[in-house]
C-alpha cells in the first residue's frame, strides 16, 4: 500500500482535530489574552501579578495554535519537510512535540486534578464515571474588565481541584437529592446544584486510559509527561551539545595540552558507568528538574566530543582551513564557519541518538526514585508509581512503558533514516 | 553445525531447569521470615537497625524480659537472665539475682562478670556501641564511661547490685539491654570490638544459635535446647531471608517461600486476602506521621540564637488551620485503607492509661480553614490564588524523605489541600540522611516525617524547649506551661498522677498544635497459617517467637 | 618490533593509572562537598550532639578536607580503603564478597550474548533480507528502544507474576545450603535466568546488529566469491574465513559493552534483588558511605579500563598488523 499523505497534511489533520474539540476553550483563550493585553493597558501593576506559569502556558500555547501554522504556510518554501511522506517515526514525533506545545489545549484537566479518590482511584482504561455538578458562586456575569479577566482565568486555566462537581457511584433524585459515594449517601440541597430543567445536572466522565491511585487522568498525565521527557531529552541534549563540541573543537584544534587534558577527562568519565555517577550525584546533591537536566547532560556529552575531534583533527590538515586560519579568523568563526557544516552531519545523528539514551537515562532514574518526583507527571515517575500497583492496575505502567518505547523507537529510526538521507556514506556503519 | 548444537544446548538446559519442581517447606518445622535487607552484625552492641534487633533478641538474653499488658497500656517486667530483683528503698541500688542454668552457646556457663562487662562495654567511648552516652544514672567518667568499680557490687556468681548516682531517677528499661559474653570480648581491644570476627561467629545464650549466614541471602536460626526458653514442641528453625524488593517478598510468601512478611502496604490486602493459608494481623501505634512547621524563624536563630516566630508557622491559629485544611482521613481511607488511626497528639492510643481521648480531632474543613488564616490576615488580595499577609505570600517548599510510598502519597494529597486554601507548596523530595541533617540543623520551613515512638512513652525528647537539650525538638517548639509539666513528669513516679499529667500536656499540645499529626500507621504483618501462637504487640512483631508453634 | 609493544604496553598502564588516580580524586572531592551528614546514622538522637563530634572524630571526618584527602591517598596507595561505615568492615573485604558475583553474572551473560548473537546474526545472513533477517531487524530496533527496568518488570510480570514459572528475584533458594551440588547448580541457574536474559536483550541487539552488518560486508567481498567460485563449501567459507573476518571489529565493541553492562547490571541487580556490585554501589550511595562509594567505584573502574585493555589486547593477537595502531 502506497500512502500520499504527507506530513502537511498530517498537521492540518491534527490542527483541525484540535480546533473542533477544543472550540470553546479555544475561544476563551483568545478572549482572555485580549481582556489581559486590555489590563495590561489600564493597570500595568496587576496585570503582571496575574502572571503565573499555568496562565503564560494557555495564553503561549493560543497563540502559538495561530501562529505556527500561518508561520509554516508564509515560510512552506523553506520548509521542505512539510512536503515529505509521513512515515511512522514522524507521526509519532510529531504528536509529542504538539502535547509539548500545546499540551493545555489538547488536554482539558490539570495533570494533578483528583477528587474523590474513593470513587476514581484505580480505573481500568475506557471506564467512566457520573459527576454531579453544583452550582458556582462565581457563576455572574462580569462587568470591569478585571472582574471578566477573573472569570476567563478561571474558566481557561486549569485548576488541580474543583470545589464545584462531586463524583459518584449511584444518585436517588426522587424528591430529597442523594448521592452515593462508597456506600455512603450524601444529601444535596436542590438550591446549591446546577439544574437542567427540573432535574439536577449530571456527566459522565471517562477515563480513556485509565486512573491512577490517587484518581487522576492517565491519559492527561501522559500528555503532561511528554512536556518533562522532551524537556529533559531537549536540555541534556543542548548542555551535552554545548560542551561536546567546545572541548571537541578546543582538543582537536590546540593538540598538545589541551588534547591531553580533555581526554584524560573525557575517558576518566568513559571507564566509569555513567548512571553510577549519575545516580551518585543526584542522590548527594539533591535532584530537581534542572538538576537533573544539567547532570544528564554533563554526563552525556563523551561520545559527542570523540566525534568533533576526530573530525577537527582531519580538518585542520585540509587547505580550506589552513588559508581561512590564515586570513585571521578567530577561533570562534573558524568553529562556526569551517569546522560546524563539515560535522553538522555526524553531530545531529549523534545527538538525535543521545536524545534517546537521556529519555531513557531520566526514566531509570525515576525507577531508582532519584527522578523528579511528584513535582511533575514524568513518564519515569508514572513507571515507578505503576510497578507499585503493579498487580492491582496493570495500566499505569502500561501506557508510560509504551509510550516511552515508542519514543526512543521513533527517536532511533527517526535518526537512522537522517544519516543514511544525509549522507549515503554511513549507511554501512 | 557447531552453533546449532549450542542452541541446543541452551534450550535444553532451559527445559531441565524449568521443568523442576520446587518443593515447599510446608512439612517442616522451620518457619522463613523475610527480612528486606541484610544485617550487617550479630553483635547486640551495634545493632542499630530494627532488623538486626529482631535478629539478636533471638541470639542474646537481658536482665529482665518485657511483655505488652494490653489493658493497662504499658509494659510489664518478667524474668529472664534475672530469676528477680529488687529495688533498694530509695531507688539508688537494684539486685538481680541470676539464673544458675544458663550457658554460652561455646559451653562457658554464664555468670555476673559478664553482666558487669557488659555495662563496661556498652558505655564505653572506644566502642561507639548503640548505647553510649546513655548511661546518665550511672557513676561515669567524663566521657560517659560507666565506672564499674563505683557502680557494681558482685555479691556472688549469680547476684550482682547495680548502684545508681545520688539524684538520678532509673527505670527499669534504661538498664535493660543484651549481655555479651566476656570470655569472648576481654581480649578484644576495644576500638577493634566493631570490626571484630567475633561478630560473626556470635557466642550466644538465646533461645536460638546462628546456624548459617549466606550473606545477603539467608541467616538461619536453629533452636538452642540447651535453653530454658526452649519448647520441643515450637519452631526448630528460624530463617531469615533476605529479599530487598518488596514485590518478591509478597510473591514469595503467596508461594509459601517465606511465612513472614512484615510491613506490608495496604494496597496489597484484596490480593493477600484471597489466599486462604495467609493470615492478616497488625502491629498498631508504634510510628506516626505529622507535618512539621517550623515554629520559629530559623535563619535567624542559626546566625544568633534569637527566638522569633516563624513568617506563616509561627502562630498557633495558623497552625490550627493547616490542620483544618488538610484531608487525613482521605488518606487514611484511601492508601492506609483503615490500617491506622487518626492522631490527634503524641501520645500513642496504645498508651491506654495516659491517652486523653476526649480532645476534639481537626476535621477535615476548608472553609473553617480559611477563616482562621483570614483572622490571622492571610487573604488572597491580588485574585492570584495565593493567599498574602502585606508582601508576603503564603508559599513554601514542603520536604520529605525520598522513597516513601506512603508519604509521597500523603505530600501529593497535602499539596493539592493546600493549593485549595490558597497556600503554594512545592514537594521537595530528598534522601532521608540529608533530611533528618537539616531537621538537625533547623534548616527548613516545613517537612513531612514519621516518628517511631519509643516505649515506655517519652514526651520530653521532642516536646520541651530547651532546644540544646532536646535535639528531637526540631520544629522548635516552646511552651512554659508544657515544660514545667514535663519537668514534673521526670520527676513523678506514681502512675496516678502521671496520667493526669499527661492528660493536661496533651490539652496543651493539641490547642498550640506545633505540628499537624496526621495519622497513626499500622505495621500490617502477613503471615502463613500454619505458624501458630503468634502474638503481635507493640514491642515487636516477632517478639517472642520461641513460642510460635507450626502446625503440621 | 617487541620493544615498541613493551613501550604502547607500559604507557597504556600508566595512562589507566592516571585515570584511575583521577577517578578517585574527583569522587572523594564530590562525595565530601555533598550536603549531608554520615555521623547522624550512628549517634542515637536522645545523646547530646558533642557525641556527634566524637564520632566524627573517629571516622577521620573532623580535619579538614585536604588531610582526610592525603590520608586517604596514601592508605588507598597501601591497598587499604578504609573501613565501610555501614558494614563496620574494611572496604576490600565487603568488595570481595560482591564482586564475584558480579563477575559471573556479567560473564556468564557475555557468553550468552555471544552464542546467541552469533547465532542469529549467521542465521539471519543466509537469507539476507528475508523474512527472518528483516523481522529480527525490526525486533532489535524495538529492544534496542526497551529501557533495561521496563524489560525487567515486564518480564517479573509475565514469568513470574502470571505464569509463575521462574522465581522473581534472590539468588537461591533459601534451603539451598540442604542441597547437592549439582541441586544447588540448579537453584542458581533458576534464579539467574530471567535476570540474564533482561540484562542480555539489549547487548544482543546491539551484538548482533554489528555482526549481522559484519557478515554482509564479508559476504560481500570478492574474496568471498572467489572462493565460492573455487568449490569451497559454503560451510569452510563461514568458518575459515567469514567468521573470523567479521569477528575483529566486534572484539573493539565487545570490550566498550562490557563496560556498560557493568552500568545495566546495576538496575538489574536492583530489580532482581541480587547480591552484586550493582546493589552495592546504589545502596553505598544512598547511606552515604563514603570509603565503600569510592572503593567500589574504584573496582568498578578498573574493570572496565582492564576489558577494553584486553579487547586491544586479544584483537592485537588476532591482527598483528594493527597491534601498534590499536594500543595507541
Amino acid at each position: 500500500m502506497k500512502n500520499r499523505f504527507k506530513i502537511w497534511q498530517f498537521l492540518l489533520l491534527i490542527w483541525i482535530i484540535t480546533l473542533l474539540i477544543r472550540f470553546e476553550l479555544l475561544i476563551n483563550t483568545y478572549d482572555l489574552i485580549f481582556s489581559w493585553l486590555i489590563l495590561l493597558i489600564s493597570d500595568l501593576d496587576t496585570a503582571l501579578s496575574q502572571i503565573s506559569f499555568d496562565l503564560l502556558d494557555s495564553m503561549i500555547a493560543g497563540i502559538l495554535f495561530i501562529v505556527i501554522p500561518l508561520l509554516s504556510i508564509i515560510y512552506r518554501k523553506k520548509l521542505g519537510f512539510l512536503y515529505g511522506k509521513v512515515f511512522p517515526a514522524a507521526i509519532f514525533l510529531i504528536l509529542l512535540i504538539t502535547c509539548f506545545l500545546f499540551a493545555p489545549l489538547i488536554s482539558n484537566k490539570n495533570p494533578d486534578f483528583y477528587k474523590n479518590i474513593g470513587i476514581t482511584k484505580l480505573l481500568p482504561p475506557l471506564s467512566s464515571v457520573q459527576v454531579l455538578h453544583f452550582k458556582n458562586d462565581q457563576n455572574f456575569q462580569p462587568s470591569e474588565s478585571f472582574e471578566k479577566f477573573l472569570f476567563l482565568k478561571d474558566k481557561v486555566v486549569k485548576k488541580s481541584f474543583d470545589e464545584s462537581i462531586q463524583y459518584l457511584d449511584s444518585i436517588s433524585t426522587g424528591g430529597k437529592i442523594i448521592y452515593y459515594q462508597n456506600g455512603i449517601g450524601k444529601e444535596a440541597n436542590r438550591e446549591s446544584l446546577l439544574l437542567r430543567v427540573k432535574d439536577p445536572f449530571i456527566t459522565k466522565q471517562m477515563f480513556i486510559l485509565g486512573s491512577d491511585q490517587f484518581g487522576r487522568d492517565v491519559l492527561t498525565r501522559l500528555i503532561y509527561g511528554a512536556r518533562i521527557s522532551l524537556m529533559v531529552g531537549f536540555g541534556s541534549v543542548i548542555i551535552s551539545l554545548i560542551i561536546g563540541l567546545t572541548f571537541g573543537f578546543l582538543a582537536g584544534y590546540g593538540g598538545g595540552l589541551p588534547d591531553a587534558v580533555f581526554s584524560r577527562f573525557t575517558d576518566m568519565l568513559l571507564s566509569f558507568p555513567i548512571i553510577f555517577l549519575v545516580v551518585l550525584i543526584l542522590a548527594l546533591f539533591g535532584n530537581s528538574l534542572l538538576s537533573v537536566i544539567v547532570v544528564l547532560g554533563f554526563s552525556s556529552w563523551m561520545s559527542l566530543f570523540k566525534v568533533v575531534k576526530t573530525e577537527v583533527l582531519s580538518i585542520k590538515e585540509k587547505n580550506y582551513f589552513v588559508s581561512s586560519k590564515l586570513l585571521g579568523l578567530s577561533k570562534k568563526q573558524l568553529l562556526f564557519n569551517e569546522v560546524l557544516p563539515v560535522i553538522i552531519v555526524p553531530i545531529i545523528v549523534n545527538v538525535i541518538f543521545q536524545f534517546g539514551n537521556v529519555i531513557i537515562a531520566e526514566s531509570a532514574l525515576s525507577y531508582l526514585g532519584l527522578g523528579l518526583g511528584n513535582n511533575y507527571p514524568s513518564w519515569g515517575s508514572m513507571i515507578q508509581s505503576g510497578q507499585e500497583y503493579l498487580s492491582l492496575a496493570w495500566w499505569m505502567i502500561f501506557s508510560p512503558g509504551i509510550t516511552l518505547i515508542f519514543t526512543l523507537l521513533s527517536a532511533n529510526s527517526f535518526g537512522i533514516s537522517l544519516s543514511r538521507k544525509l549522507n549515503p556514506r554511513l549507511q554501512n556503519d | 553445525m557447531i552453533i546449532k548444537k549450542y542452541s541446543l544446548i541452551i534450550i535444553a538446559l532451559l527445559l531441565v531447569v524449568g521443568g523442576c519442581e520446587k518443593e515447599s517447606p510446608v512439612h517442616s518445622n522451620r518457619v522463613v521470615v523475610a527480612l528486606s535487607a541484610d544485617i550487617t552484625s550479630f553483635n547486640p552492641l551495634f545493632s542499630f537497625s530494627v532488623d538486626e534487633g529482631v535478629v539478636s533478641e533471638l541470639l542474646y538474653l537481658s536482665l529482665v524480659d518485657f511483655t505488652w499488658d494490653e489493658e493497662k497500656g504499658n509494659i510489664k517486667p518478667g524474668p529472664m537472665l534475672a530469676k528477680k530483683w529488687e529495688w533498694s528503698k530509695d531507688s539508688s541500688s537494684i539486685t538481680f539475682d541470676l539464673r544458675d542454668d544458663v550457658y554460652w552457646s561455646d559451653g562457658r556457663k554464664f555468670y555476673a562478670e559478664d553482666v558487669v562487662f557488659s555495662f563496661d562495654v556498652y558505655s564505653d567511648p572506644g566502642v561507639q556501641s548503640r548505647l553510649y552516652g546513655g548511661f546518665t544514672d550511672f557513676y561515669t567518667d567524663d566521657e560517659n564511661h560507666v565506672n564499674v568499680n563505683k557502680t557494681f557490687e558482685v555479691i556472688d556468681s549469680f547476684k550482682v547490685r547495680i548502684n545508681f548516682k545520688p539524684n538520678s531517677t532509673p527505670t527499669l528499661p534504661e538498664i535493660i539491654f543484651h549481655i555479651i559474653p566476656k570470655h569472648v570480648f576481654e581480649n578484644v581491644e576495644r576500638k577493634s570490638i566493631e570490626a571484630s570476627e567475633e561478630n560473626f561467629k556470635p557466642v550466644t545464650n538465646g533461645p536460638f544459635k546462628l546456624a548459617g549466614w549466606d550473606k545477603n541471602q539467608t541467616i538461619r536460626l536453629k533452636v538452642n535446647d540447651q535453653s530454658f526458653l526452649h519448647n520441643p514442641n515450637g519452631v526448630s528453625e528460624i530463617i531469615f531471608k533476605v529479599v530487598p524488593d518488596y514485590n518478591s517478598r509478597l510473591t514469595q510468601l503467596k508461594k509459601g517461600e517465606v511465612d513472614f512478611v512484615e510491613l506490608v502496604k495496604t494496597e496489597d490486602i484484596p490480593g493477600l486476602k484471597q489466599v486462604d493459608y495467609l493470615n492478616i494481623s497488625s502491629q498498631k501505634g508504634r510510628e506516626y506521621d505529622y507535618l512539621a512547621w517550623n515554629n520559629i524563624d530559623y535563619e535567624l536563630y542559626n546566625t544568633n540564637g534569637k527566638i522569633k516566630p516563624h513568617k506563616f508557622f509561627g502562630s498557633p491559629v495558623v497552625r490550627r488551620a493547616l490542620s483544618y485544611g488538610i484531608n487525613r482521613r482521605e488518606i487514611l481511607d484511601e492508601y492506609l485503607a483503615g490500617y491506622g488511626q487518626l492522631a490527634i497528639g503524641p501520645v500513642s492510643p496504645i498508651f491506654k492509661g495516659v491517652i486523653d481521648s476526649g480532645l476534639e480531632q481537626y476535621e477535615y474543613n476548608p472553609e473553617k480553614s480559611k477563616q482562621l488564616l483570614e483572622s490571622e490576615g492571610w487573604k488572597d488580595i491580588d485574585n492570584d490564588g495565593i493567599l498574602e499577609k502585606g508582601n508576603t505570600e503564603f508559599r513554601f517548599k514542603l520536604f520529605i524523605p525520598s522513597g516513601n510510598p506512603r508519604r509521597n502519597y500523603a505530600a501529593t494529597i497535602v499539596k493539592n489541600n493546600l493549593k485549595q486554601l490558597g497556600i503554594d507548596v512545592t514537594i521537595e523530595s530528598v534522601e532521608m540522611g540529608v533530611l533528618i541533617d537539616n531537621m538537625y540543623k533547623k534548616a527548613m520551613d516545613a517537612w513531612m516525617i514519621g516518628l517511631y515512638i519509643a516505649i515506655p512513652i517519652d514526651l520530653k525528647i521532642a516536646w520541651y524547649s530547651d532546644l540544646e537539650k532536646t535535639p528531637y525538638n526540631f520544629v522548635s517548639y516552646k511552651n512554659a506551661e508544657a515544660d514545667k509539666i514535663l519537668d514534673e513528669i521526670s520527676e513523678e513516679t506514681y502512675q496516678g498522677k502521671l496520667d493526669s499529667l499527661y492528660r493536661q500536656l496533651q490539652e496543651i499540645i493539641h490547642r498550640d498544635e506545633p505540628v499537624t499529626f496526621l495519622y497513626w500507621v499500622d505495621n500490617i504483618v502477613v503471615y502463613n497459617k500454619r505458624i501458630e501462637n503468634i502474638n503481635i504487640n507493640p514491642l515487636g512483631t516477632i517478639h517472642h517467637c520461641w513460642n510460635w508453634t507450626v502446625r503440621k | 618490533m617487541r620493544s615498541t609493544i613493551a613501550r604502547l604496553l607500559i604507557k597504556r598502564i600508566f595512562s589507566s593509572i592516571i585515570i584511575l588516580f583521577l577517578i578517585i580524586t574527583f569522587l572523594f572531592f564530590l562525595v565530601r562537598i555533598s550536603p549531608g551528614d554520615p555521623v547522624q546514622k550512628f549517634v542515637n538522637p536522645t545523646l547530646s550532639p558533642k557525641l556527634a563530634e566524637q564520632v566524627r572524630e573517629s571516622l577521620n571526618l573532623d580535619k579538614p578536607i585536604h588531610m582526610q584527602y592525603i590520608g586517604f591517598l596514601t592508605s588507598a596507595i597501601s591497598g587499604d580503603l578504609g573501613v565501610s561505615y555501614n558494614f563496620r568492615r574494611d572496604v576490600s573485604s565487603v568488595i570481595l564478597e560482591y564482586l564475584p558475583f558480579t563477575l559471573l553474572f556479567t560473564s556468564v551473560s557475555f557468553i550468552f550474548q555471544m552464542i546467541v548473537s552469533f547465532w542469529l546474526s549467521i542465521k539471519s545472513v543466509k537469507k539476507i533480507n528475508g523474512l527472518f533477517d528483516r523481522a529480527l531487524s525490526n525486533i532489535t530496533l524495538l529492544i534496542y528502544a526497551t529501557p533495561v527496568f521496563v524489560t525487567g518488570v515486564f518480564l517479573v510480570f509475565i514469568f513470574s507474576e502470571l505464569l509463575n514459572i521462574f522465581p522473581s528475584s534472590g539468588l537461591s533458594s533459601y534451603d539451598s545450603a540442604d542441597f547437592s551440588f549439582w541441586a544447588r547448580l540448579t537453584d542458581y541457574i533458576y534464579h539467574l535466568i530471567l535476570p540474564i536474559i533482561t540484562l542480555s536483550l539489549i547487548e544482543i541487539a546491539i551484538f548482533y546488529k554489528y555482526l549481522r552488518d559484519n557478515l554482509e560486508d564479508v559476504y560481500n567481498k570478492l574474496f568471498v566469491l572467489n572462493l565460492r567460485a573455487s568449490g569451497v563449501s559454503e560451510k569452510d567459507i563461514l568458518l575459515k574465513h567469514v567468521i573470523p573476518n567479521a569477528i575483529n571489529p566486534l572484539i573493539t565493541i565487545a570490550g566498550i559493552e562490557l563496560g556498560i553492562m557493568l552500568g545495566g547490571t546495576l538496575i538489574v541487580e536492583v530489580v532482581f534483588g541480587l547480591p552484586g556490585m550493582g546493589r552495592l554501589i546504589i545502596e553505598a550511595i544512598f547511606t552515604r558511605d563514603y570509603p565503600l562509594v569510592i572503593g567500589c567505584s574504584l573496582v568498578v573502574s578498573f574493570l572496565i579500563i582492564f576489558s577494553n585493555f584486553l579487547a586491544d589486547i586479544i584483537k592485537a593477537f588476532l591482527d598483528k598488523r594493527l597491534l601498534t595502531g590499536s594500543l595507541n
